[in-house]
């Protein structure tokens, strides 16, 4: 998969208490799916990704945060493989892996 | 095996108790993550992609039964029912949670077991030959030896902050099973002319992004000197290894920018400080660790073992299995299993909880009770009777861990990689998979004889690609995994470090690769008995470098 240079951004780290990867969603939470993810497709928006990051650091929520790139598009998917790897599991052990988006409720 | 003292219990009780609490006050936001990296760290404790990463010592690759189903035991409850032997003979958990350690580390402590000095710049977990104690050519048992570093080196103070990270491997005998030359310090037991035990020390190896193969720097050090030594080597490091850099930090620069003579020579200044210092064992106390060793007293068994013979002849399979699975062992009627965790297409080094339970049984049935973890992701059975060897075998096939392949082709070792790993830029573990498939015809593999391949998913080289007789390096090249291959290289006591053929290739397109120069020496062998690595080094680069990219 190649590297595709995005403007589209997500906040993702991992929780502190258990090490889970999370992403930062709209409502202002972290979920485990990147799906759920807050989008910024400017560069003021990812900055304000990053603040909240740093300050969910700080906070001690969340730890290893960073704003990461994603595929334009409706679904939102990353575009590096390290973070498609992240987002769902080992790719050596898919059946451990988590689904990018939560289970039909 | 030795058995933890008072002593041993105390130290080990009050680091989970005050790793405990350091995790209490990291939860409750007392102490920030730069503060509590350094310490987890200390414990063993790492961040991964997915969740936090426990490394477990196991020390010189020596447990008991008892310990491997502990291991089992907390992979079912705090992992995902899975565990990872690693190439430093020690074993990972994937999917650990920060609140549930210190329970963790308690039911560790139980059986005598920690994290300790996993991580860190401090001296880590102390490696030795797997059939340590039980191979005939050994000069001396190196446990002894590796129990009374272990020791020394627990907590140390001097040591706890050196510029890097540091690590001790040993070998009793002239056959390296340990890779002593890519440790920053290697220590060979040896004898001298008088027939005294003494050891040859080398310092300065590595691997990782400037591979080295250590030098010898003193070729007889007695026993009873032995601490005081190392001591004097670790010092000069301590005082003089660069901290400004630490891609430079390693005693391996040192000694390579001082030139190994005079770094020989400083370590001989210091040493009579350290050994006026008093820091040597005295010998009852070595006497002591040593009882912990002393062999078992094994059954009088003559050879050949009839019903051995006949399970032979009865079953190639079998008989193909002991050919490259058990070791010779010292004592007649006896062999060394070693059990393959590299079943064809299967993930090198990874073992459930159910199959760790089986292999502690298997131990408690047929080998003592004792386990050993190599560094090349197997495990031992150092002690089963050659009458035994046939149910060890079909029992292992139950579990999936029947393979005859230790030393082939398919023996391949592979760092956990991207999958895993958060410094990793490309996968290994799906690579060795697929190399492990293609070439897993065991028909094949005999044909090709030994071969050693080993893949690291980046420069870091803990699949020790520096050291395979193909490596595999994983990079990562504007976002994709591209996997270059160096041919050469070797772990044992001829080290040689592997050299680059040339440039990547694509993962779809690693398995041809391989799959070309293994051709290619088929090709160019001068006999079936003239070996990949014997063969590379008559011919050089060359041939292999035109079947893979044509003549230039």
């Amino acid at each position: 998969m190649a590297q595709v240079k995005s403007q589209t951004k997500v906040l993702t780290a991992n929780r502190l208490r258990n090490g889970e990867t999370v992403y930062y969603t709209p409502a202002g939470t972290w979920s485990l799916y990147v799906t759920e993810a807050k989008v910024s497709t400017t560069p003021e928006e990812a900055e304000a990704l990053a603040k909240i990051g740093a300050d969910a650091y700080a906070a001690n929520q969340v730890i290893d945060v960073a704003v990461i790139d994603v595929a334009p598009g409706s679904e939102v998917k990353p575009t590096h493989i390290r973070e498609v790897i992240r987002a769902t599991g080992p790719t050596v052990r898919t059946d451990l892996n988590k689904p990018v988006a939560p289970p039909q409720r | 095996m030795y058995i933890y003292d008072q002593f041993d219990h105390t130290i080990t009780r009050e680091r989970v108790a005050e790793f405990s609490q350091q995790v209490v006050r990291r939860l409750i936001g007392e102490l920030s993550e730069d503060q509590f990296r350094p310490l987890r760290l200390m414990n063993g404790l790492y961040l991964q992609l997915h969740a936090y990463m426990l490394r477990v010592a196991v020390p010189y690759g020596t447990l008991s039964s008892k310990q491997l189903h502990k291991l089992a035991d907390i992979a079912k409850k705090y992992d995902r029912d899975y565990a990872h032997f690693t190439t430093r003979q020690n074993l990972q958990y994937n999917w650990i949670k920060l609140e549930q350690v210190p329970d963790l580390l308690a039911e560790l402590a139980s059986v005598e077991m920690h994290a300790n000095q996993t991580s860190g710049n401090c001296i880590r977990n102390v490696t030795a030959d797997q059939f340590a104690g039980v191979a005939g050519d050994e000069v001396e048992d190196p446990r002894i030896i590796s129990e009374v570093i272990r020791q020394w080196s627990t907590f140390h103070p001097e040591f706890s902050f050196l510029p890097r990270k540091f690590k001790f491997a040993l070998t009793g005998a002239a056959k390296d099973r340990a890779a002593i030359q890519f440790h920053d310090i290697g220590i060979q037991i040896v004898k001298n002319d008088a027939g005294e035990i003494g050891y040859a020390i080398y310092v300065g190896g590595g691997m990782g992004r400037t591979p080295v193969v250590a030098p010898l720097i003193k070729p007889f050090v007695a026993r009873s000197e032995l601490l005081s030594y190392l001591e004097a080597c670790l010092r000069v490091y301590n005082l003089h290894g660069r901290r400004d850099n630490m891609y430079k930090a390693r005693i391996k620069i040192l000694v390579r920018d001082l030139g190994p003579a005079e770094y020989a020579r400083q370590v001989e200044e210091m040493w009579p400080m350290t050994r006026a210092a008093g820091v040597d064992v005295p010998a009852s106390e070595v006497a002591r660790i040593e009882a912990f060793f002393v062999p078992p007293v094994y059954e009088k068994i003559a050879e050949p073992v009839a019903s051995f013979v006949a399970a032979k002849a009865k079953s190639s399979a079998f008989a193909r299995w002991v050919e490259t699975n058990v070791h010779p062992h010292k004592a007649a009627g006896y062999g060394a299993v070693t059990i393959s965790l590299k079943p064809i297409g299967g993930i090198p080094g990874d073992a459930s909880s159910a199959q760790m339970h089986a292999i502690a049984d298997l131990a408690d049935a047929y080998s003592l009770g004792e386990v050993r973890v190599t560094h090349v992701q197997n495990v031992v059975l150092p002690n089963v009777k050659q009458t035994d060897l046939f149910a060890v075998w079909q029992k292992l096939g139950e579990i999936g861990f029947a393979d005859g392949n230790i030393g082939l082709v398919t023996d391949i070792i592979a760092c956990p990689g991207l999958d895993y790993c958060s410094l990793a830029n490309a996968r290994s573990i799906p690579v060795a998979q697929k190399l492990s498939t293609w070439f897993g015809d065991l028909d094949r593999q005999h044909n090709i004889g030994p071969l050693q391949i080993k893949i690291s998913g980046c420069i870091n080289a803990c699949g020790h690609h520096h050291a395979g007789h193909i490596g595999i390096l994983g990079v990562d090249k504007a976002g994709v995994e591209f996997y270059q291959i160096t041919l050469g290289g070797a772990g044992d006591e001829k080290a040689s470090i592997g050299q680059l053929l040339g440039p990547g290739f694509a993962g779809e397109d690693i398995v041809g690769a391989v799959d070309k120069v293994v051709n290619t020496y088929l090709d160019l062998r001068q006999s079936p008995a003239e070996t990949f690595i014997e063969a590379y080094r008559r011919v050089g680069p060359t041939p292999f470098k035109e079947s893979l990219y044509g003549r230039r």
